[in-house]
């Protein structure tokens, strides 16, 4: 899988770079509109993470451009700009996804699956890990081919570690990927943990010998 | 009291006075006027009178059968003419035929009739006007005079001083009106008067300065916390890698753990910040018709994993279901805000009660009590240590951005009640 970072922050950029390596993606970089737009033309990308406020010129422009040239690319733009003026404007011009910083690697992580997978054109959207079998399209999850009911936080939650399985996710990130910004509260960190403990008992239940690890004072690991 | 009846009050006072002092002076005047015409007319009749009695012998002889009705004469001893001084007074004398004594001016004076060489005291006198009377006439005249320049005065002054301060109340109106958050300029009325119109220019150029003060400094804040994002990007990146470096130094993770903590406050904290002066420079220009109820039940649906996890039961009443025109997300954004609060100050156990009316919605929580000054920026209670604390003046710069009327009260529950226009 191939991804083009259009940042212009160096320290972001090496930082996005060395996680998405490790992810085993194949990154390359634009650090401003000219070299981005030519990259964009000339190659084909899996994913592009595209910054709106670019020295040279905006990001947005970049998605005229690409529409222009007939170019689609699986876009997620990040940008400072939290505005939701501009959120309209980028996903109005042809982005699949909006981040606004700042964000955690893991939630971009999963947005860069999300979109991907959207865009796979087999339709083979399910993912296996030890005895779950995971569908995002349908959001269903099987434990040794018998399907288990999960409401739509649990199953974000429970997507949220397959994406992200072998790393340690805060339970920051966790909480923010399923509930959103809106949970700033002082009894957030028991909540998730409480949240968490159900999910395990429902895996349990139902015969999954997956684990959720707990790692003290900070959050999980999915470990396979 | 208005400027005008101070104005008014005060000219009244004065104009009173002058009118009493020129009264007395009118009347003292007029009396003195008649007072002399009658002596002139009593003087030349004892003239006529003493010249007739001292070349008429016949006349002098029978003096005193002469005694009309207007002259009383009176023959007197030598010493007793010697004593007399002429004089003129003003006295009463009854009148047989008006059966009542009247006002009169009197000449009493003695005289020697060289016809017969006797001594005789005379009296002359007239009716004069009743002083009296003229003292009324005068205060009718000068009290009606009065009133009318006194309707006058206040009348015209209403009008003429009113007319002429409208630059000054129209520009007492605008300053009323005038929010600085509002950064719109009032409006001046255009003026001739010199000191009305340079009244103007002063307010314009303060009221300028303060807005381009006021609004340099909100777009300063809007640009400071837009360029913390990217700072704050890169820290919380760069720790969430490293966290996955050491995370299994279990003291290392921990470390990280609790600086990303801080982070996450941090970041929070900015994009409420930016949030906020977003809200006030007014860059949610969109409004469409919203349904309240809709948009507070999605945000309370947002929240029901953590209603349940506190055990907090919601309780709505009211059929009514409120519309207006406003910014969707904000709206969203404004009753997240407020579920928000009803749910982290809540106790474990505790209640939540929303009541819909036509053109009011009301959210109560059963928190703890003792909660002051609710609306006030960065206002934390002490357990809270996540909250960014804005969340509050948020929800205010919302509710001030659509005159919705947003008040609190304790009255065992914390009831936040927003009035719709």
């Amino acid at each position: 899988m191939k991804i083009l970072i259009i940042e212009d922050e160096y320290q972001l950029l090496k930082t996005i770079e060395e996680f998405l390596l490790s992810e085993k993606y194949i990154v390359e970089k634009a650090t401003d509109y000219y070299s981005a737009v030519e990259k964009v033309m000339i190659y084909d990308y899996d994913c592009i993470l595209l910054d709106i406020s670019l020295p040279g010129g905006s990001g947005l422009k970049i998605l005229d451009e690409m529409k222009k040239e007939g170019k689609t690319g699986n876009i997620i733009i990040i940008s400072a700009k939290n505005s939701l003026e501009d959120k309209i404007s980028g996903l109005d011009s042809g982005a699949d996804d909006y981040l606004t910083k700042p964000f955690h690697v893991l939630e971009l992580h999963a947005r860069i699956k999300a979109v991907l997978r959207r865009k796979q054109m087999d339709g083979k959207q399910t993912v296996a890990l030890g005895d779950l079998s995971v569908d995002f399209v349908q959001r269903q999850v099987l434990v040794n081919n018998r399907l288990l009911k999960l409401n739509r936080k649990e199953f974000d939650m429970l997507s949220f570690f397959i994406i992200n399985k072998n790393r340690l996710i805060t339970k920051e990130a966790l909480a923010e990927h399923v509930w959103g910004d809106d949970m700033d509260l002082a009894d957030s960190f028991d909540f998730v943990y409480s949240q968490v403990k159900n999910l395990r008992k429902k895996l349990k239940s139902a015969g999954s010998e997956i684990i959720f690890e707990n790692v003290y004072g900070t959050g999980y690991i999915l470990r396979v | 009291m208005k400027l005008i009846n101070h104005l008014i009050l005060r000219i009244s006072i004065v104009f009173t006075a002058v009118m009493l002092f020129w009264s007395a002076i009118c009347f003292f005047l007029q009396m003195k006027e008649i007072h002399d015409g009658n002596d002139e007319g009593l003087t030349n009749l004892k003239q006529e009178f003493i010249a007739k009695a001292n070349s008429s012998p016949k006349f002098a002889e029978t003096l005193e059968m002469h005694n009309p009705l207007n002259i009383i004469i009176e023959e007197i001893a030598y010493e007793e003419a010697a004593g007399i001084v002429e004089n003129f007074t003003t006295g009463k004398i009854y009148f047989a035929t008006e059966e009542e004594k009247e006002e009169v001016r009197m000449l009493t004076t003695a005289f020697r009739c060289e016809q017969n060489g006797k001594y005789y005291r005379l009296q002359f006198f007239t009716s004069t006007v009743e002083s009296n009377d003229l003292l009324e006439n005068i205060l009718c005249l000068l009290l009606g005079l009065w009133i009318t320049l006194s309707l006058t005065i206040f009348v015209a002054g209403k009008i003429i001083i009113a007319g002429a301060n409208r630059p000054f109340y129209n520009l007492l109106d605008e300053l009323k009106k005038f929010r600085l958050d509002n950064s719109r300029m009032i409006d001046f009325t255009q003026t001739d008067v010199r000191e009305y119109a340079q009244l103007n220019e002063s307010v314009r150029e303060v009221l300028e300065e303060n807005i381009n003060t006021f609004t340099g400094q909100k777009i300063f804040i809007e640009n400071i916390s837009h360029e913390l994002q990217t700072p704050l990007s890169i820290v919380i990146a760069k720790l969430e890698l490293l966290i996955e470096k050491y995370r299994d130094n279990r003291d290392y993770a921990r470390e990280i753990a609790g600086v990303l903590n801080i982070l996450n406050r941090m970041k929070r904290l900015n994009s409420n910040l930016l949030l906020l002066s977003k809200i006030k420079n007014r860059q949610f220009p969109e409004v469409s018709s919203v349904n309240l109820r809709n948009t507070l039940k999605l945000a309370l649906d947002n929240f029901e994993d953590l209603v349940n996890y506190k055990e907090i039961t919601v309780e709505e009443s009211g059929e009514a279901s409120p519309s207006m025109q406003m910014n969707e997300d904000l709206a969203y954004i404004m009753f997240s805000n407020l579920i928000k609060n009803a749910v982290a100050h809540n106790r474990k156990g505790g209640e939540i009660v929303i009541r819909y009316a036509s053109d009011s919605i009301e959210i109560a929580n059963s928190g703890n009590a003792g909660a002051v000054d609710v609306f006030e920026r960065y206002r934390n209670v002490p357990a809270d240590e996540t909250s960014s604390g804005l969340g509050l003046s948020i929800v205010k710069s919302i509710t001030e951005l659509y005159g919705i009327e947003l008040d609190y009260r304790y009255d065992k529950y914390h009831v936040f009640t927003l009035h719709l226009k």
